[in-house]
């Protein structure tokens, strides 16, 4: 080496020395950046475990909940509204009540269609049960909650949403006799099928089923109603209520006439709940609202066809809609 | 030579002794100028073998060559192109280059 002098060995020493440092800097960095990944990698391992922890307490705390930690009235409450809504399989005393088109021919010039179970007919059926206090009710399977619907569609008729067709099973969940005699009213629904030719079939049965409900119920439109609005609409309410009892109160003032009509309407009450004792009665007369609602339906052919033909005529359009 | 030898361990002593890192960011400017570094070396010990080493043509290519390289790695990831491969690339011959004339005159001696 022609190194001259020590000025420039110096140099030279400076610059090795850099250079070694840069070298030994290079490799450590690298190394550390490796051992950084390893770290972060560890880290996040960690965390990974005491979030999986954490998920699967909450997940255990949640099946207890959902196992009956919501005790006493609240499970009670709870499960009463969804027997109410429809959300439970129901059981108990009821009838069952088969409807099926009728076999008759048509004779010639006669609509067919009146041999047919139409939409209208179910919903009088329904109507009928549910006012003679059926508790739960199923058409062909399909529980009929509060949004439940019976409407034609062609050949079928629709309920939550699904398609059902002849023969039709209704259930009803009831006092057995009351549902029964419901139905089989003198000029009732059964008496009108039977002058088509519908059959109709009530059968008493001590165990009766009813399913659950089981279509979408989803709310788009309706919002549940905050508590401050509803303390809102109270108020104003009850200062409606206010000024009526007030007005109320002056009337009632000197005037204990009132009381005794009260006490008179109350035994009425009383005598309405009492059904057994009045069921009959209350059933005849019904009988006589309907005999004189369709006097001749009986007799007079052309009189129930009149009647038959407008619902008919509806249909016919709903189903041109629907195609 | 010795002091080369003796400037490096020193110099790697130290680097290991030194706390700290360089940060992942800088380490492509940091791998370019260490190329760089090693580069103006293996030219330096080529010239003095070739027997016309001088001392500020070393010095001035050793800071410049470190400079310029850091400079392309700086402008190639600003661009998005990967520059510093290039600078990688070249100097690399460069080193091979060298290195290889050394051998040469190594073995003529």
């Amino acid at each position: 080496m022609n190194v001259k002098n020590m000025h420039t060995r110096i140099l030279i020493f400076l610059v090795c020395i850099i250079l070694g440092f840069m070298i030994s800097m290079q490799l450590k960095s690298h190394n550390q950046h490796q051992t950084i990944a390893a770290q972060r990698a560890e880290e996040l391992t960690v965390r990974l475990k005491e979030v999986q922890a954490d998920r699967d307490k909450l997940a255990k705390e949640l099946d207890e909940y959902r196992a009956g930690r919501i005790s006493g009235a609240a499970q009670k409450e709870m499960d009463d509204l969804k027997a109410r809504a429809g959300e439970t399989e129901l059981e108990g005393k009821g009838i069952i009540f088969t409807l099926d088109d009728s076999k008759q021919a048509a004779k010639a010039g006669e609509n067919k269609n009146l041999y047919i179970i139409h939409d209208e007919d179910l919903l009088r059926v329904v109507n009928e049960l549910r006012s003679a206090g059926a508790e739960a009710i199923s058409l062909n399977g399909q529980r009929l909650i509060g949004s439940s619907e019976i409407r034609c569609v062609g050949p079928t008729v629709l309920v939550n949403e699904r398609r059902l067709a002849a023969p039709f099973v209704i259930s009803a969940i009831g006092n057995p006799q009351t549902l029964e005699s419901s139905l089989k009213l003198r000029g009732g629904v059964i008496e009108n099928f039977k002058f088509w030719g519908i059959k109709a079939d009530v059968v008493q049965s001590d165990k009766v089923r009813v399913p659950a409900f089981k279509g979408n119920r989803t709310f788009e439109f309706a919002k549940m109603v905050s508590e401050e609005e509803k303390k809102k609409a109270d108020e104003q309410s009850v200062e409606n209520n206010k000024d009526k009892k007030k007005a109320e109160e002056q009337s009632a003032e000197n005037n204990k006439e009132k009381k005794k009509a009260e006490e008179q309407s109350a035994e009425n009450d009383k005598d309405k709940n009492n059904k057994d004792s009045s069921s009959k009665d209350s059933g005849n007369n019904k009988d006589n609202k309907e005999a004189a609602r369709i006097p001749k339906a009986p007799d007079n052919k052309a009189a129930a066809d009149a009647g038959k033909e407008q619902p008919e005529s509806q249909q016919k359009n709903a189903g041109g809609g629907a195609k | 030579m010795i002091y080369a030898i003796l400037g490096l361990i020193f110099g790697v002593v130290g680097g290991i002794l030194t706390p700290g890192f360089v940060p992942k960011i800088y380490a492509p400017y940091f791998s370019v100028a260490l190329m760089a570094g090693l580069d103006t070396a293996f030219g330096g010990l080529r010239a003095a073998m070739e027997g016309d080493y001088d001392n500020v043509v070393f010095l001035s290519g050793f800071f410049v060559n470190i400079a310029i390289s850091v400079f392309f790695c700086y402008a190639g990831i600003m661009m998005d192109i990967d520059f510093y491969l290039i600078v990688i690339l070249v100097l690399g011959m460069r080193i091979f280059n060298n290195v290889a004339i050394i051998r040469r005159l190594f073995l003529k001696k």
